[in-house]
């Protein structure tokens, strides 16, 4: 049942702090919007005055060809600068993280610009150390445990009569995967928990808490883990149904669309939020 | 000449093959009614399959009628096989020195090489060839160490018009799946396994060329008859019909015995998880009276002459693909019929399409009367797959198998044709297919709603991508890497074709494929063939579209590069010569008139505006001859206007005096030239961003959101 009160006290959390949303959205939007203001430019260019403009669709294979042909060589360029970006992304969403844990975390303290830049600021060094680490973690879980795996299933895969033992087993083995990564994701969540809520000094030190925590409650903790990526797959089935549905041409459809997918975005800034919350509720529910 | 067959023993050696046939006695005639020619070619094989050793033991009966007019010494074999027996062959240097998708993975795996051996070779009446034989290296850069191309010469040259009789014993080891050939644990596909004569061309002599990466193959029709000897509980499918079977229950082996007149080639498959599921394609069901009527019509020819034949139909499927046999046999009736009422009818008996074995990598290709097709246990209904390949692999029946082109030096005559049929088979039978989507085998086309297309657009968003690197006539192996080959042949020249009927209209189109397909049935023509009866049937001389296009690594880009509309002035300020007098019009007498003017109700201002389109040859091709470029301007009081331009220039500037200003400009409104390698600037409009430009730059955005919120979960 701990699972359930954790979920409710952490969706309560994110709600109390919403506020931490508009701050996250934001940085989200103008950053996506500087990175795509050259392609949109682009656009403009290619299509503004084309009536191709006038039907052209989401996934327009004759006119993304047209644009391959056009613009091939410029490819590598934009790949490598799309790939620094990106990085820097990263770095600042660590940053972020820190203020978008530390106000969850502090239920009766203001969400402020002050107070969540200073969130960030207070953990940025720790968290940065915690996502270092990760990449280890990531590399024996990918590196090491998912290959054992193939090596186990290969050479069985290499004899099979039909393609339906190769279509399972690499389903199951993706689905390994993705269950790995859960876990992974899991761990340096409560390691950041652990360092805003016990106001953990070392990062290494949060880390061996956190593995300590989970040694005990692995089972339970996953399974709320698990529960809250049901609730983001739900999400998403829930927008495939709706953004069919808002394909056709129109002002209010467009409008409405644009609407739709920045609720999207925010969706998904809560379920990191509510993983976040939800699992420091669990923490804090199960002293240890 | 002992060793020689004149043509009037060439009646007893057909009395011989005739005379050979299996113990059942179910022998029947000629697999193939009507007379579809003379084959260069008698060809009588007996092969055994070592099931265990994954070996062949072989032996080959050929006569060979030189039908050209000059005397032939020698004779040339393909060995195909021995590409695949070590990694100094042409084939596996070219695959190891792609560096791309295709060449990788290409070479056989340690203790997994193919190979052929010509263990004899002599004439009929005695005379031993194999002191004779050598292996050649045909094309260049010279491979000494090829062997995939063989010469015997004869003691005597052989006169035209006689025959000769030539009696070769084989052994092959099969190779693990290589280009489409190999065995997967009891499946067999194989192809191209007989030591197969090369085609005698007069002044040129023997067309041969090794086996290359990007190369398919050329041969001499043939009257062929072939006993296969399987393991028992081996299903068999094999070009043409079967006509025996004999069981052998001492050696637990069954032979099957097929026959096939006037093909070019022979290939069969053997395996013990295949069912085999027959049925008929009946004209009368498939065609009705309408579309023979339509198709007569448009082709100029009486209705018996378009009729359709029935054909028996065999697949061979693999037990985890069963619930997909109607859909593989609702395309390859589509396609029997199509084909049919488009190019001429099938002429033979049967079709087998065969869905390759599991891991033989056999799939996607075509073979005279029979061709793999090629499905997953999961398909999504809304996606064309099976059903293009098989309506793809088909179709090469007519363009390769009927009309049997080089496919070494002329890829695009087989390929081109194919695909372009093809699309226009699916496009008649099943409208646009959604785009595949899937995920580790699993289709997502349910879940995700994937654009809707016709062939032509993908091959066109192919083919413009591919004009600046090979004349798509290049030879097969002589292109820049296997994109630019794939691209060329198959989208490419789809795209050119599509285009010729968009510019020649569907009437005259219909007729020159017809003629073209019927002309040459049974034969190899060339390029200049096809430019031959389009020329002829076009009415107007279309060599400059092949030179331009075809020939050429021109871009095909015509544009609008502005539109613009301004107020035609009414009066032009300045000094004017009046009786005698410079009188100068100023602004303020113009302010006056206009003030007269529009106080005068009987006078009505009526305001123009001149409109200015300019037009760009983007590209480096041109229009020739009788074609044009064609603009169409609208203008904001609904009203349109249509010029010409020759395009030959970079630009031309048109001008309009209209009552209204432009709404937008259109070149080629009628989407002929489908080559054009720049569709979005045909058309410019007056006011700038539509409202689907804002969708797709929203959507846009979007994604990019998301791939960043997909970076910050890893933070």
């Amino acid at each position: 049942m701990s699972v359930m009160r954790s979920i409710g006290a952490g969706f309560e959390g994110t709600f109390r702090k919403r506020k931490v949303f508009v701050y996250l959205w934001a940085v989200n939007f103008v950053y996506a919007l500087a990175l795509v203001s050259p392609l949109l430019a682009l656009i403009q260019k290619e299509l503004g005055h084309s009536l191709t403009g006038s039907f052209i669709k989401a996934f327009d294979i004759p006119w993304l060809g047209e644009m391959v042909f056009k613009y091939q060589e410029m490819f590598p360029a934009l790949a490598g600068g799309l790939a620094v970006p990106a990085l820097l992304f990263v770095l600042l969403f660590i940053f972020l993280n820190g203020g978008l844990l530390g106000r969850l975390l502090d239920r009766e303290g203001p969400v402020t610009l002050a107070a969540f830049f200073a969130d960030c600021g207070r953990y940025f060094g720790r968290f940065f150390r915690l996502f270092l680490m990760s990449l280890a973690f990531y590399a024996v879980a990918f590196g090491g445990v998912l290959r054992l795996l193939s090596a186990g299933l290969d050479p069985w895969l290499e004899n099979v009569r039909t393609e339906w033992p190769v279509l399972i087993l690499s389903n199951v083995h993706f689905l390994s995967g993705l269950l790995l990564l859960s876990v992974v994701h899991m761990v340096f969540d409560y390691a950041r928990i652990v360092i805003v809520a016990d106001e953990e000094a070392k990062a290494l030190r949060a880390l061996r808490l956190a593995l300590g925590f989970l040694k005990k409650r692995f089972f339970t903790a996953w399974s709320l883990y698990l529960l809250i990526v049901a609730v983001f797959l739900a999400g998403t089935a829930l927008d495939l149904f709706i953004s069919g549905r808002l394909a056709a041409n129109g002002t209010l459809t467009l409008i409405l669309g644009f609407a739709w997918m920045q609720a999207l975005v925010v969706f998904r800034l809560w379920i990191k939020a509510l993983f976040f919350s939800a699992q420091a509720e669990f923490y804090r529910m199960n002293p240890y | 000449m002992n060793n020689l067959i004149r043509p009037s023993r060439l009646g007893v050696a057909l009395v011989v093959l005739a005379l050979v046939v299996p113990a059942t006695g179910r022998e029947q005639g000629p697999a193939v009614e009507g007379d579809l020619g003379l084959p260069v070619l008698r060809c009588e094989i007996w092969a055994e399959l070592d099931a265990v050793g994954k070996t062949l033991h072989g032996r080959e009966d050929l006569v060979w009628t030189n039908r050209s007019g000059e005397p032939v010494g020698d004779m040339v074999f393909h060995l195909y096989w021995n590409a695949f027996k070590n990694e100094a062959s042409t084939f596996l240097r070219e695959a190891r020195d792609e560096s791309g998708l295709f060449g990788r993975g290409a070479a056989p795996r340690d203790g997994e090489w193919g190979w052929i051996d010509v263990t004899s070779i002599r004439l009929a009446d005695g005379p031993d060839l194999k002191p004779t034989m050598e292996f050649l290296s045909p094309d260049e850069p010279a491979n000494p160490d090829d062997r995939t191309v063989m010469k015997v010469t004869f003691p005597e040259a052989v006169q035209p018009g006689d025959s000769i009789r030539l009696h070769l014993e084989f052994q092959s080891k099969i190779p693990r799946p290589v280009a489409r050939t190999g065995y997967y644990r009891n499946s067999f596909f194989i192809a191209q396994w007989f030591p197969k004569p090369a085609v005698y061309v007069e002044g040129r002599g023997w067309n041969a060329h090794e086996y290359h990466l990007n190369s398919e193959f050329f041969a001499d029709f043939a009257d062929f008859m072939v006993h296969l000897t399987v393991p028992r509980d081996f299903v068999v499918g094999a070009t043409g019909k079967q006509t025996g079977i004999r069981v052998d229950e001492a050696t637990g082996k069954t032979t099957y015995t097929y026959r096939q007149s006037m093909v070019h080639d022979f290939a069969w498959t053997a395996g013990d998880r295949f069912i085999k599921v027959e049925r008929d394609f009946i004209a009368d069901d498939e065609v009705t009276a309408e579309e023979y009527e339509h198709t007569a019509s448009l082709l100029g020819l009486p209705i018996e002459e378009v009729k359709l034949p029935n054909v028996r139909m065999i697949l061979l499927i693999a037990p985890e693909h069963k619930r997909q046999i109607d859909r593989h046999f609702r395309a390859l009736r589509a396609a029997i019929k199509y084909f049919g009422l488009w190019y001429g009818p099938y002429p033979y008996e049967t079709v087998t399409m065969v869905d390759p074995p599991f891991r033989t990598r056999s799939g996607g290709m075509e073979y005279p009367t029979l061709f793999t097709a090629g499905t997953r246990v999961l398909t999504s209904r809304h996606v064309l797959s099976p059903e293009q390949v098989i309506v793809h692999e088909f179709g090469h029946g007519y363009w390769y198998g009927l009309v049997a082109t080089n496919e070494f030096e002329e890829a695009w005559l087989d390929e081109g044709f194919t695909t372009y049929s093809t699309g226009r088979v699916l496009a008649s039978a099943y409208g646009p297919g959604a785009l595949p989507m899937s995920f580790k085998g699993i289709p997502l086309n349910s879940i995700f709603r994937m654009p809707k297309l016709y062939d032509f657009e993908i091959n066109r968003a192919a083919a413009i991508n591919v004009v600046p690197y090979d004349p798509v006539t290049t030879w097969s192996w002589k292109f820049y890497n296997t994109a630019s080959y794939g691209a060329n042949v198959y989208a490419r020249a789809a795209t050119l074709l599509e285009t010729l009927e968009r510019l020649l209209g569907e009437r005259t189109w219909s007729r020159i494929m017809r003629t073209y397909h019927m002309r040459y049935r049974y034969k190899h023509p060339t390029t200049a063939d096809f430019i031959g009866v389009v020329n002829e049937l076009a009415g107007s001389d279309m060599t400059w579209f092949f030179e331009e296009l075809l020939d050429a690594t021109h871009s095909f880009d015509y544009g609008i590069a502005s539109v613009s509309s301004v107020e035609k002035p009414r009066y032009l300020r300045g000094v004017y010569d009046v009786d005698g007098e410079k009188k100068e019009l100023t602004s303020k007498r113009i302010k006056e008139f206009e003030a007269e003017a529009a106080s005068d109700a009987d006078l009505p201002i009526q305001q123009e505006y001149v409109t200015t389109v300019v037009l760009r040859r983007f590209g480096e091709a041109r229009v020739r001859g009788d074609a044009r470029i064609e603009v169409l301007v609208r203008f904001k009081d609904g009203s349109t206007e249509t010029r010409f331009w020759d395009g030959q220039d970079r630009w031309v500037r048109l001008e309009f005096v209209k009552p209204a200003k432009v709404d937008w400009a259109r070149v080629d409104p009628q989407g002929i030239w489908l080559i054009d390698s720049n569709l979005a600037n045909n058309s410019r409009g007056a006011d700038g961003l539509r409202r689907n430009v804002v969708k797709l730059m929203a959507r846009l955005l979007y994604h990019v959101q998301s791939a960043l919120q997909f970076l910050s979960s890893w933070s």
